[in-house]
């Protein structure tokens, strides 16, 4: 059967090669998070499992200046830090640009692990303006059921987090009763 | 991006339906059905067709219950709709969140289990517009509807709001490229300015971008409202912006002959929150003095505003009605789902038609790995993730027929344009089974004890 098509690997970002080793490894910056469009279709179509979610929602925008300062590529990973927590996420040259010293994380599982939670009795947490670092590293970015059971462990025993991290990836499909969805027979259920 | 051709393999057309996607609720959508699967949608944006051309793969489509090894099992209706309703009997504090992406005959299902039980009812406007709702409550709501915006307004202003990104087709349909009876010649008869730090997309197709600096929002609206006041400006750069352009911006804003402020999270997640919106609409207000303005928040779920219209209508509150104590009762930073869950309060959550493993901060999600997750959904998602019991539902406007309420206010019926997969059920079906239940297990209704007035008292 024909479908339109609307899955897309990766986000579209300018393409700007950065050269050179970098100047510094931990770049103070602002982090805001929100959405856009390619993590608003991915996201309401019900593709979070996917990889195509990892790039869309677990991308750093960042300034191409910014970038040069870390000597990074667009979809080489960097690991963010706040008060609130870490991630590690791809980074890219963001389609804003410039903002030098600010970076912007769409929402999702990834942002989430590194906003604030603080509303100030205002209802709404603050996922907006909060001071960041941001480093090269090596980790690879999770997909969005393994990062979940990195951050919450709600289901498994294991509490720490490099060997939570490192378990064997949960996939992206959904996982049946321990079945994968690949290994039920009947796919309708 | 690659051509692609167009789809011509389909059985037949379903006219007319209504996007399930943003607040803009677009009701000009046809749908392409082959198999009773939509192959295509017309008319819609990219956000919009690819939510109704759902991911089959992740659909949810049996009710499932997690087992003690954590892992989730298929069940029956009967066994997984018992399970959650034994969760929510048993609980002293249920919060049922969500709402905003199912009909508004839902939610009466909800308010009545939610009373019932003494829960709390919140939708997603806790996470993006409450500081909106909060700040229409203090400083009123000069709001007009969008058909009004098309035929009328000349000067529109985005702050805070990426329109092109998360309502792309709101500058196209309602607000800037259309024609209108008094703006025949669409664009070229509005003035569009965008204020946001970033150069965003929508900025870049506007005719001024206001880059103000990192929340520095409330002292640019300020800045504006003394020059509307007739005040001197004795800084010569506020919130990043030159004296200068605040006084022609000013100018442009009193001259416009039907001026129209979109708002989005921009302005709400940043640091003053709800005094942000205040201001904003504290400046239309001043506005008013010299032409007409409106404002309208841009809602970002096609039934957010539902939710809210319709627990203000039924209760007086619009979000976080907390029925704990027999009556409704609201309170800001203490009866919404951010801060109970930060506090630890909640035993059982039920998730409906929202994602808040996708959309919490960290720190307030940490609690739902502690306590029962109940999640109606149609897609297996993060917050299938942490669920307990997850009861696949339908979807509104594609599978089932509901009421959703657009950014401006106007109610919209949604109609049903292809059969629900055999094994979903109808959300409003789903929380009348689980409130029948409910009332089985407890069959006192939490309510308020009698009040007797204190003697001494007077
Ligand atoms: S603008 Fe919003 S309502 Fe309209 S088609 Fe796009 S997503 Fe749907």
């Amino acid at each position: 059967m024909h479908y339109a098509n609307t899955y897309l690997e990766k986000p579209v970002v300018p393409d700007v090669k950065i050269t050179g080793e970098g100047t510094t490894d931990v770049l103070k910056c602002m982090l805001n998070t929100g959405s856009d469009i390619y993590q608003g279709a991915c996201k309401k179509r019900g593709s979070t499992l996917k990889e195509e979610y990892k790039n869309a929602s677990g991308t750093c925008y960042m300034d191409p200046r910014d970038m040069a300062k870390l000597g990074v590529n667009n979809w080489d990973t960097v690991l963010v830090k706040t008060d609130f927590g870490e991630v590690v996420v791809n980074c890219a040259v963001s389609r804003d640009a410039p903002h030098e010293g600010t970076v912007f994380i769409c929402k999702g599982p990834w942002a989430n692990t590194i906003v604030s939670h603080d509303t100030y009795c205002c209802s709404d947490p603050t996922y907006k303006g909060i001071k960041c670092t941001v480093e090269k590293t090596d980790r690879k970015v999770l997909l969005m059921a393994d990062l979940m059971r990195w951050v919450y462990k709600k289901y498994v025993d294991e509490e720490d987090d490099d060997v939570v991290e490192n378990m064997e990836s949960l996939g992206e499909l959904p996982v049946y009763h321990g079945r994968k969805w690949e290994e039920l027979i009947d796919h309708d259920l | 991006m690659t051509y692609e051709p167009p789809v011509t393999d389909y059985d037949y057309i379903v006219e007319n339906c209504t996007c399930a996607f943003c607040g803009c609720n677009c009701d000009d959508l046809d749908y392409l059905v082959k198999d009773n699967h939509v192959v295509a949608v017309r008319h819609a944006c990219r956000l919009g067709a690819s939510k109704i051309m759902e991911d089959m793969d992740q659909r949810l489509l049996v009710p499932m219950v997690r087992d003690e090894n954590g892992e989730l099992k298929e069940v029956d209706w009967d066994t997984a709709l018992d399970k959650a309703a034994e969760y929510i009997a048993n609980s002293i504090r249920p919060v049922f969140y969500g709402w905003s992406e199912t009909s508004t005959e839902c939610m009466k299902e909800g308010v009545a289990l939610g009373e019932y039980i003494g829960a709390v009812l919140d939708n997603q406007a806790t996470i993006c517009h409450g500081p909106s709702l909060q700040a229409v409550q203090n400083a009123g709501y000069p709001i007009q509807t969008l058909g009004e915006v098309q035929n009328r307004a000349d000067m529109i202003v985005y702050s805070g709001s990426n329109a092109m990104n998360s309502h792309p087709r709101h500058m196209a349909r309602y607000a800037v490229f259309c024609r209108g009876y008094f703006r025949q010649r669409g664009r070229f008869d509005r003035t569009v300015v965008t204020m946001d730090p970033k150069f965003s997309d929508t900025a870049k197709c506007s005719d001024k971008w206001i880059g103000f600096e990192q929340n520095g929002d409330y002292g640019f609206y300020n800045a504006i409202r003394a020059v509307l006041r007739g005040k001197e400006l004795y800084q010569d750069v506020i919130s990043g912006i030159p004296k200068e352009d605040i006084y022609e911006l000013a100018e442009e804003m009193k001259n416009a002959e039907f001026g129209v402020l979109f708002f989005g999270l921009g302005l709400t997640h940043t640091l003053s929150k709800q005094r942000n919106i205040d201001i904003a609409i504290k400046m239309v207000q001043d506005l008013n003095r010299y032409s007409k303005w409106g404002l309208t928040p841009m809602r970002g779920h096609f039934n957010v505003n539902g939710f809210n219209i319709f627990m203000a209508f039924e209760c007086g509150f619009a979000f976080g009605v907390d029925y704990c104590r027999g009556y409704p009762r609201y309170m800001m930073g203490e009866t919404n789902t951010i801060d109970l869950l930060v506090r630890k309060e909640p035993d059982c959550f039920m998730v409906i038609a929202a994602d808040p493993g996708a959309h919490f901060p960290n720190g307030a999600n940490q609690h739902l790995a502690n306590i029962p997750v109940i999640q109606i959904d149609i897609h297996w998602g993060p917050s299938t993730e942490l669920a307990d019991v997850v009861l696949p539902g339908s979807f509104i406007g594609v599978e089932c027929a509901g009421t959703s309420y657009r950014m401006d206010g106007v109610p919209i019926y949604m109609k049903k344009a292809i059969d629900k997969p055999e094994t979903c059920r109808d959300d409003e079906w789903i929380v009348r089974e689980l409130k029948e239940r409910v009332m089985k297990l407890r069959e006192e209704p939490n309510v308020a004890p009698k009040y007797v007035p204190n003697p001494n008292a007077l």
